[in-house]
């Protein structure tokens, strides 16, 4: 049988060093990432809510001598939002939600880069070492996967933060803890698929040293899903660290917005709904904001989505 | 002209564009052709060049948007029936001749044919649709009124809802029902037996990841035929089938044909199969139409460049094997096109002229069509010629 | 058939897993203090606590004590929960009865809304609805649930009055046998609709807060399989064959791509899960949530353990039950097509 020969590719000869191909390529791909609007709508949130966290200190007048404490005001109690002094009113307990909502910015920005940065770097560290060397402990690293995804994963926190102790620090180390699993099993995937990729087999053939496979050729195809998975975490994490502060594992009175939700519930019934909602509205914000982002840099990283049409 | 001898289709100058990133791609660009009753018409051209998307709109299954009908028409005229013109047909009759008076076998029958349902309900859906009266029929409830007959003509025409199929399970019904499924099964049994489907009454239950590939097409075939449509159209039918059953189908698709009289509309990228089963030959590069001919004059005299080279490509006794002479250069894109000749950035004798005017289909035979200016007068100017450039 | 070696050896690792988790999620409340605490009083003297000591084995090594605990498991003996003053197996049923009927409320929400929505939006993609229905489901992913739920609370209770708050109207409540837990049942089997009306009342606010991260999730799938499915040859197949556009969505192109979600089912049921804690809470739902976010509070290690047992168990079984319905609605599993 004989076909009528398709068209062939057309095949530039490559000129470009490969720093310049690099640029060329991330300046293509923030052009597609935004040019999706939601995308764009998630990071303008991020920005905004990075900035009100940076610059907290300077949007309302730090509490002395602890600013993550919330400041409270016996003198005015309930007050609806708009009264003077008070733009989003306080709460049963003479609480500025304003302050709340800014000061809790920066406590979830902490929160979140705290968390990510370990969970990333012992994740990837972990699953590494395990792809590559297998065995015994890849074994170990496996069934520990396993039992890890047994548990949903805010029981699991829930648990150790209740077994540390009620305090905002304990939040932090059980999501660790808890959340390192996952990049772990990504960054294993990673090198196994790379591993098995005939590249690496030909790059050994000529002779690399271990090192040079992993810099070269697993770590730059491993780094796409983590950093897509460590977007939507940034996002995560501040939605089950303030769910477990809302339950009660955090310190009472810190400028947080689990804490401030938790706070403002008494007062619901009373009609009293502006200290919940705000506070709750920005970890909404957080979570939307990062989703959306991590969103739109899968659909863009990850060839693997792109639909045909 | 009588009946009989008008063609069963006829388009003209069909326009087809879609939407895409780049811009608006004339996938098919002002196509003409008619389908004779009964005939066996040939379809080519490379991948990409619209043939696809052109026997499509008969069927009216190009997604729309990204699509868009840019202009012309597509007559059918179904045998006894008046001529409908396909591209602005309403919705109902467009559904009672899809399946019914034309109908079409995908490429690969493995995903054309789907995976969650048996057989035999893939084929009864046809005949659901397209015959439930005589369903009715057979089974003696014409002539009733009343609620029996309503659920069950729902039922026959596939209009049933969740809580009409909960009724028909219950005991007067449901032997109403059961009497409309044999009255199916034994249709459905005639149309697998009619593709020579061993043991049909088996094969009905099966799902089509348990047939092999050549039972999947045959399966196709059975449905495609159950209704003995005026028109099928072929896509590329044997190309995803091992080579030894390619011939097992093309010959039934053939044998079939002929006993229905039915005409046939096969998109190929096959030359040799097109000129082994086809009367007529339609040659199709970038959205249009090249040639056309009766299949054994135009293997004998290609006349535009671009079929030469197509011929060329094909082994034959004379040339070596890996000697195949491959045509130079790439399609060109389809986004705003040149207005001259599509072909003349890859032709060997392409004049500035070819660049800038389109040459239309003229005559060069009897019922032989070339659109290229070596075989017509040139409007002023010097036009191109095999001979000067064959030097 | 490798899909029923698969299963069968799925089954055999599911109480291994179990093992795994109870002895990490042990030797970390352990770890966080001796539960000697619940069983004290301020009266007892140094004897009475050294042998309240020995008789729950509080002075062996963790790893014997562990064992006295998994003992216990296997003889029905969860320990004592302090803060419901009582053995864990007695208080236990009523609360799973609780959650059960609030997470089966919430699981009909998700997947009829979920499967729906998707639906909606796949067939009609890139436009309108569709945006709509991602929207929506983004925000489904982002919402935190005591936020969610406190915003119903405000809406629903405080200003229009529409749904109440609890588990039922007490006089209601008395004034029927409860032989399952199950409120709703329990009212139906009475023959009493008033009490099951109230009982679905009570229901609706907590069942929407519980299911709507899951409705989200299932949408996403829903829709991204329904295009994925539409594009498919037998889609176009189908239309040729003259089949109405609905006959073609519902029969041919939603039953393949309710495959894959089906696997999602599966797991937004961690979704409930996690999500059972906070609506319990809030909505003062006496179930097995609630229960535990007690005790975390507390330090009843006994209650502790029996949610984390229980939750695992339940996880890893409807993991289990989903990939036997995966393998079943797939047929082209069975070959490995």
């Amino acid at each position: 049988m004989v076909d009528i020969p398709h068209k062939l590719p057309a095949v530039a000869p490559s000129t470009e060093s490969a720093l310049r191909v690099r640029l060329r390529r991330v300046r293509e791909l923030s052009a597609s990432v935004l040019a999706n609007p939601t995308t764009v709508l998630g990071f303008v949130l991020i920005v905004a809510m990075i900035s009100m966290a940076v610059f907290a200190p300077l949007i309302t007048e730090a509490n002395t001598p602890d600013p993550y404490q919330m400041p409270r005001d016996w003198g005015a109690l309930n007050e609806p939002p708009g009264t003077d002094g008070f733009l989003l009113g306080t709460t049963n307990t003479g609480g500025d939600v304003f302050y709340g909502v800014v000061w809790g910015a920066r406590t979830s920005l902490r929160l979140s880069l705290i968390v990510v940065g370990i969970t990333v770097l012992v994740g990837v560290l972990v699953g590494s070492v395990a792809g590559f060397r297998g065995g015994k402990f890849d074994e170990i690293l496996m069934r520990l996967v396993d039992v890890f995804l047994s548990i949903p994963e805010l029981i699991f926190a829930l648990a150790i933060a209740a077994v540390l102790g009620p305090s905002f620090g304990n939040i932090i180390l059980a999501l660790a803890v808890v959340f390192w699993v996952k990049y772990a099993r990504i960054m294993r995937a990673q090198v196994l698929h790379v591993k098995a990729n005939e590249y690496v087999d030909s790059a050994r053939i000529i002779g690399d040293s271990g090192w040079n496979i992993y810099r070269r050729d697993v770590f730059p195809n491993a780094i796409t899903p983590i950093i897509v998975q460590a977007t939507m975490d940034m996002g995560h994490i501040v939605l089950v660290g303030a769910t477990l502060s809302f339950i009660g594992l955090a310190e009472a009175g810190l400028a947080e917005w689990g804490v401030l939700v938790s706070e403002g519930q008494a007062g619901i019934s009373a009609g009293r709904w502006w200290a919940s909602t705000f506070p709750g509205l920005m970890v909404f914000l957080w979570a939307l904001a990062f989703n959306l982002v991590g969103d739109g840099l899968r659909d863009v990283l990850d060839p693997r989505t792109e639909t045909a049409r | 002209m009588t009946e009989s001898t008008m063609p069963i289709a006829s388009i003209r100058d069909l326009r087809i564009h879609f939407r895409s990133k780049a811009g608006v791609v004339h996938a098919v660009d002002g196509v003409s052709f008619d389908i004779r009753r009964g005939e066996t018409l040939g379809l080519v051209g490379e991948t990409g060049c619209g043939k696809s998307v052109t026997a499509r709109s008969l069927l009216r299954l190009n997604p729309m948007p990204p699509g868009i009908h840019a202009g012309g028409t597509v007559e059918f005229r179904g045998a006894g029936e008046l001529p409908v013109e396909l591209t602005g047909v309403d919705e109902s009759t467009l559904r009672a001749i899809r399946g019914n008076r034309i109908a079409m076998i995908f490429q690969d029958p493995g995903k054309a044919l789907n995976p969650g349902l048996t057989v035999r309900e893939q084929i009864a859906e046809v005949f659901y649709q397209h015959r439930a009266d005589e369903l009715l029929d057979d089974i003696g409830l014409t002539d009733r009124a009343g609620l029996v007959r309503t659920l069950i003509a729902r039922e026959a025409s596939l209009r049933s809802r969740w809580i009409e199929r909960g009724l028909l399970r219950v005991p007067p019904l449901r032997a109403h029902r059961a009497a409309l499924r044999r009255a199916v099964d034994d249709r459905v049994t005639d149309a697998l037996a009619e593709t020579q489907i061993p043991n049909p009454r088996a094969v009905m239950d099966r799902y089509p990841h348990e047939l092999s590939g050549g039972m999947r097409q045959r399966v196709m075939i059975a449905q495609a035929l159950a209704c003995n449509p005026d028109l099928l159209i072929a896509d590329e039918p044997t190309t995803a089938l091992d080579v030894t059953v390619q011939a097992r189908i093309l010959d039934l698709i053939n044998d079939l044909q002929r006993r229905h009289d039915t005409a046939v509309l096969y998109i190929s990228h096959d030359l040799s199969l097109v000129r082994r089963v086809c009367d007529r030959v339609v040659v199709m590069y970038a959205g249009k139409i090249v040639e056309t001919g009766p299949t054994e004059d135009l293997f004998a005299n290609p006349s535009h460049p671009y079929t030469r080279g197509l011929l060329a490509a094909i082994p034959s006794a004379s040339h070596q094997r890996g000697a195949l002479a491959a045509i130079e250069g790439t399609v060109p894109e389809l986004v705003d096109p040149d207005p001259g000749c599509r072909f003349a950035t890859r032709c060997g004798f392409a004049t500035p002229m070819c660049e800038t005017t389109d040459p239309g289909l003229a005559p060069v035979a009897a019922d032989h069509e070339v659109a290229c200016f070596i075989h017509h007068p040139v409007p002023g100017g010097v036009g191109p010629a095999y001979e000067k450039a064959a030097t | 058939m490798q899909v029923r070696e698969y299963l069968i050896r799925r089954l055999m690792i599911l109480p291994l897993l179990v093992i795994g988790t109870s002895i990490i999620v042990f030797t970390l409340t352990r770890v966080g203090g001796s539960p000697i605490g619940i069983y004290l009083s301020h009266e007892m003297s140094q004897e009475e606590v050294a042998e309240i000591e020995a008789r729950y084995h509080l002075d062996d090594p963790l790893p014997v004590q562990y064992l006295y605990w998994a003992g216990g498991v296997l003889r029905g003996d969860l320990g004592w929960s302090g803060i419901s003053a009582g053995p864990v197996t007695q208080v236990m049923p009523d609360k799973i009865a609780a959650s059960l009927e609030l997470a089966v409320a919430a699981g009909i929400v998700a997947v009829t809304l979920g499967v729906g929505l998707g639906t909606f939006a796949g067939a009609r993609r890139n436009r309108l609805p569709d945006h709509i229905a991602r929207i929506f489901s983004i925000s489904g992913a982002s919402m935190p649930t005591f936020w969610f739920a406190i915003i119903l609370l405000i809406v629903f209770w405080v200003y229009l009055g529409w749904f109440p708050v609890g588990r039922s109207t007490t006089a209601l409540f008395t004034s029927i046998e409860h032989p399952t837990g199950l409120y709703t049942v329990d009212a139906l089997l009475a023959g009493n609709l008033r009490a099951f009306g109230d009982a679905l009342w009570h229901l609706v606010l907590p069942a929407v807060t519980l299911g709507y991260g899951a409705t989200a999730i299932i949408a996403r799938m829903m829709r991204s399989s329904l295009v994925e499915e539409l594009q498919e040859d037998y889609v176009d197949a189908a239309r040729a064959k003259g089949l109405a556009e609905r006959v073609v969505l519902k029969r041919h192109a939603r039953r393949n791509a309710l495959i894959p979600t089906v696997t999602v089912i599966g797991l937004s049921f961690g979704f409930l899960l996690q999500g059972s804690v906070v609506t319990e809470i809030i909505f003062q739902w006496p179930g097995m949530g609630r229960w535990m976010a007690d005790a975390v509070l507390r330090g009843d290690q006994a209650t502790i353990m029996a949610y984390v047992l229980f939750t695992s168990v339940l996880f890893l079984g409807v993991n289990l039950v989903v990939d036997i319905v995966y393998a079943y609605l797939d047929r082209r599993v069975v070959l490995g097509d």
